[in-house]
């Protein structure tokens, strides 16, 4: 799922850049404010223990490989904020280091794999959790096994949305055709899922059982479970929410549309033709009338995410005045 | 330090109502076999086991939570693992860590005095995880010596060294001028080093100089101490009556003692040649010796 | 593949001759993120093929002028192959070869500054030029940690590993192997929980030396009439390839 370089949109990849910033803003501002002296060696090291889970590929069969994210086993064990953060600098060093996905698409990557993940692992587990935890320790082992497998699909949704877009806008010279990207990554990524949460969920189960408290010490935990209290019961975030996975939902359809309606594949097939290449391929920032639906759209995403931001603060503001 | 206690937090007492007080250039080991809470002292004492009850104080100020960060500059901890304590990738580098942190000025200035300090100034361009291990403690020590602390807490600083490489640290150490406080296994070692030891286990045992220590066979014993061979042979000689007054540790000690056992020795001889026969005196109290011995 | 993957950076930490050699190991950290940055950002923006070319043309003169050891970039640019490779084979089957290969060099042309970039600067004054750059403290202290920490793990699976086949382990080469992922997930675990003793401890060790969550830059070096040449020439390259872009040259 690591988008290289030159492969997206310049102008999704600065939309998604300018998203990543605010998220990473805000998961740095709460996180530092939880991180404890004793944390931050430990968070490190789940950095570097997903590292190098993301490089131990495993065969899914048919001749392909997958590797994990972990996004959610980072989210479950130390909270959404420092998870944002921890994985934020998984990538950093992927991008940076081993020449795994790049500078202008580091934005994208890290809204797929470093927040959106984590944050959908994060919030399946606490939405399952109080259902089934009850029923015992398989109860649990579901619930976190289902946000393991959500946070893969999810994130393999966001990436194939963001490859289509780009296909679209761009006309073809950057992205993924949406008839592609879309089915190869939510089908590839089903099944990689399966294999992420039952590690997921040995993981997991395995450092609850040994030693409960190394990662996140109980009343963390608890902090944790009223904090995701808060937000349901919160109306501002319900809101933005909302508004937000209406417009992850409506976004790729949109450009799906239009690929289709417009010219998108029908144009790629018939581009020997000069004229066309040469509007198309003259600036990366003529795009005509796509370019200004998706700087519209990019708005609507920063402020979702800007209110989504301001309402957690709100959230966790209000919990620490009430103890 | 006053009545020290801290437990584990799985309620395990580790110490137990400890109290020590070093002076300022003064070297002092802790010994005791494993699991008596040596490195939880140093560790407590660093600032890294908190909360614990009783009073630590350094240089007059006592230790708490606040203060920690400040204060472990001062007592500088010495790591028994020195690949836990190397962090940067050159050895120059990795000793300058420790007063940029600090924010001191002249750092060049005390990253050479720390190397030759810790006898490495060949090693400053090296990397350190392509030092010996032996190589590898100095840095560790020579990363600490540059923030100047008041005070140096070592960990089992002998342990997996080379026999050469131990007598180099234990030649190093003992030359170097600064307040030490020693946790230990190795008798020998700490001997030549230091002026005064504690034998601890849980609780502290005993207090004394090294040859008093050596000398309570039944505190040795209780805390599961094993003597050097130097100072166990001193003990089958004494047995064997040979006038030894007390058990070096040392090698210089052993050699001192000698001397002054042979003088002794020399002398009784010579009080006893006359009417018996000294070689037949002497042959029975080593066949005596020789019974009671093995 | 991860051992090799991070050895290879480790070995690199691990030489004792290659220290000053280069002109590029020796430029100002910042300097070289700056520019290495800025020209990927140029070349990902540019959809010409003449334009590709040149860039890709440059990266590879840029690699060559570093003196970077071309067996290690080779390696690492065969590992970061894959991602680049299934994109433009995706985009070569559905667009056009030609779209395919401008697509393949344009993302080569931004992989091969990145991978010189790192090859090419000692890894901890990539990280302290990013914190001079004013990138968050707690980000770059985490990537200082995680970094080490990547040795430190590595270490620690081997050595599993060796233990593991000692006991004739022979699971999780598949998904259906359930019984395999298990054990693989405890080993995880296991490793996670005896590290995580080792990283506090090398923590502590930091804290000893009056680390307090925040490096400090080492190697304050400035920026020379070196580094400027060097942002010069990057400048020049990125206004050609503007120019070519916009259809000013060819």
């Amino acid at each position: 799922m690591h988008v290289p370089d030159g492969l997206m949109d310049p102008l999704v990849a600065l939309i998604g850049l300018l998203e990543f910033l605010a998220f990473i803003t805000a998961a740095s501002y709460l996180g530092s404010k939880r991180l404890q002296d004793k944390q931050l060696p430990r968070i490190a090291l789940l950095s570097a223990g997903i590292f190098v889970a993301q490089m131990l590929n495993f065969p899914i069969g048919g001749g392909t490989t997958g590797h994990l994210i972990g996004a959610a086993l980072f989210a479950i064990l130390v909270g959404p904020a420092l998870a944002v953060v921890g994985m934020t600098v998984v990538l950093i060093i992927q991008a940076l280091m081993f020449g795994d996905g790049g500078i202008t698409s580091f934005g994208l990557n890290a809204i797929n794999m470093a927040v959106i993940a984590p944050l959908t692992g994060w919030g399946v587990y606490h939405l399952l959790e109080p259902m089934l935890g009850r029923s015992g320790i398989s109860g649990k082992n579901i619930a976190v096994g289902a946000a393991a497998w959500a946070s893969v699909f999810v994130a393999a949704a966001a990436c194939a949305a963001e490859l289509a877009v780009s296909y679209a806008i761009s006309g073809g010279a950057y992205g993924i055709a949406a008839t592609v990207s879309i089915p190869a990554m939510l089908g590839y990524h089903a099944v990689i899922g399966v294999g992420e949460a039952v590690i997921t969920v040995g993981v997991i189960a395995y450092l609850w059982d040994v030693s409960a408290d190394s990662f996140l010490s109980k009343d963390e935990r608890l902090k944790n479970r009223a904090i995701w209290g808060r937000i349901t019961s919160s109306k501002t975030l319900q809101a933005s929410l909302a508004v937000l996975v209406v417009f992850a939902l409506a976004l790729p359809l949109y450009f799906l549309y239009s690929s289709e309606g417009m010219d998108g594949l029908e144009r790629t097939m018939d581009d020997a033709g000069i004229e066309e290449e040469n509007a198309m391929l003259a600036s990366p920032f003529g795009y005509g009338e796509s370019y200004f639906a998706v700087l519209f759209a990019g708005v609507i995403g920063f402020v979702a995410v800007a209110l989504i931001a301001l309402g957690l603060l709100r959230a966790i503001g209000s919990t620490k005045f009430r103890e | 330090m006053r009545g020290l206690t801290y437990k584990y937090e799985d309620g395990t007492m580790a110490l137990r109502d400890v109290d020590l007080s070093i002076e300022r250039g003064e070297k002092v080991a802790i010994v005791g076999p494993n699991g008596a809470g040596k490195s939880t002292l140093l560790n407590l004492v660093a600032g890294f086991r908190m909360p614990f009850s009783g009073r630590v104080l350094i240089e007059g100020r006592e230790l708490n939570h606040e203060n920690a960060d400040e204060l472990r500059s001062e007592v500088g901890l010495v790591f028994q693992d020195p690949e836990d304590q190397i962090f940067m990738p050159t050895v120059e580098e990795d000793v300058a860590f420790g007063p940029r942190n600090l924010g001191l000025d002249d750092i060049d200035a005390r990253v050479t005095r720390a190397l030759r300090s810790a006898g490495i100034e060949g090693l400053a361009k090296r990397r350190p995880h392509r030092l010996s291990y032996g190589m590898k403690k100095r840095v560790a020590i020579a990363g600490i010596l540059a923030m100047e602390p008041e005070m140096l807490l070592l960990d089992e600083p002998t342990s997996g060294l080379d026999p050469r490489a131990r007598l180099e640290l234990v030649k190093l150490l003992r030359e170097m001028d600064k307040t030490m406080l020693i946790a230990t296994h190795d008798l020998e070692a700490a001997a030549e080093i230091v002026d005064r030891a504690v034998v601890l286990n849980v609780s502290v045992v005993m207090e004394g100089t090294m040859s008093d220590i050596v000398m309570s066979k039944k505190v040795l014993q209780d805390a599961g101490l094993e003597l050097p061979p130097v100072s166990k042979l001193f003990d089958a000689m004494g047995r064997m009556g040979y006038p030894v007054d007390s058990l070096p540790v040392s090698m210089d000690q052993a050699v001192a003692e000698l001397t002054r056992v042979i003088d002794r020795e020399a002398k009784r001889t010579s009080e006893l040649r006359g009417p018996g026969n000294p070689r037949s005196d002497r042959k029975s109290r080593q066949s005596d010796a020789r019974g009671n011995g093995d | 593949m991860i051992i090799t993957h991070v050895r290879g950076h480790s070995a690199l930490r691990e030489r004792d001759e290659d220290l000053d050699t280069s002109w590029f190991s020796q430029l100002d950290p910042r300097v070289k993120i700056v520019g290495v940055f800025s020209f990927v950002v140029v070349a990902a923006l540019l959809t010409r093929p003449e334009g590709v070319t040149i860039a890709l043309t440059a990266a590879i003169a840029l690699a060559a002028a570093s003196r970077v050891s071309a067996k290690r970039l080779i390696v690492a640019y065969a590992a970061a192959f894959p991602f680049v490779a299934l994109a433009s084979a995706s985009i070569f089957l559905f667009s056009g070869w030609d779209r395919g290969l401008t697509m393949l060099a344009r993302t080569s042309s931004c992989v091969i500054p990145l991978l010189v970039l790192a090859l090419g600067t000692e890894t901890f004054d990539l990280f302290s030029g990013l914190r001079r750059l004013k990138v968050p403290g707690m980000i770059t202290t985490l990537l200082m940690l995680t970094f080490r920490f990547l040795l430190l793990l590595s270490d620690e699976l081997e050595r599993m590993k060796v233990s593991r086949q000692a006991r004739g382990f022979r699971g999780g080469r598949s998904l259906l192997d359930r019984y395999g992922l298990r054990v693989l997930s405890f080993t995880a675990g296991m490793v996670l929980v005896r590290a995580s003793a080792r990283a506090d401890r090398v923590y502590e060790g930091l804290r000893c030396k009056a680390f307090r969550k925040d490096m400090i830059p080492w190697r304050t070096s400035s920026v020379r009439s070196r580094d400027m040449a060097f942002l010069a020439c990057l400048a020049i390259v990125a206004g050609v390839l503007a120019a070519v872009q916009y259809e000013v040259l060819f």
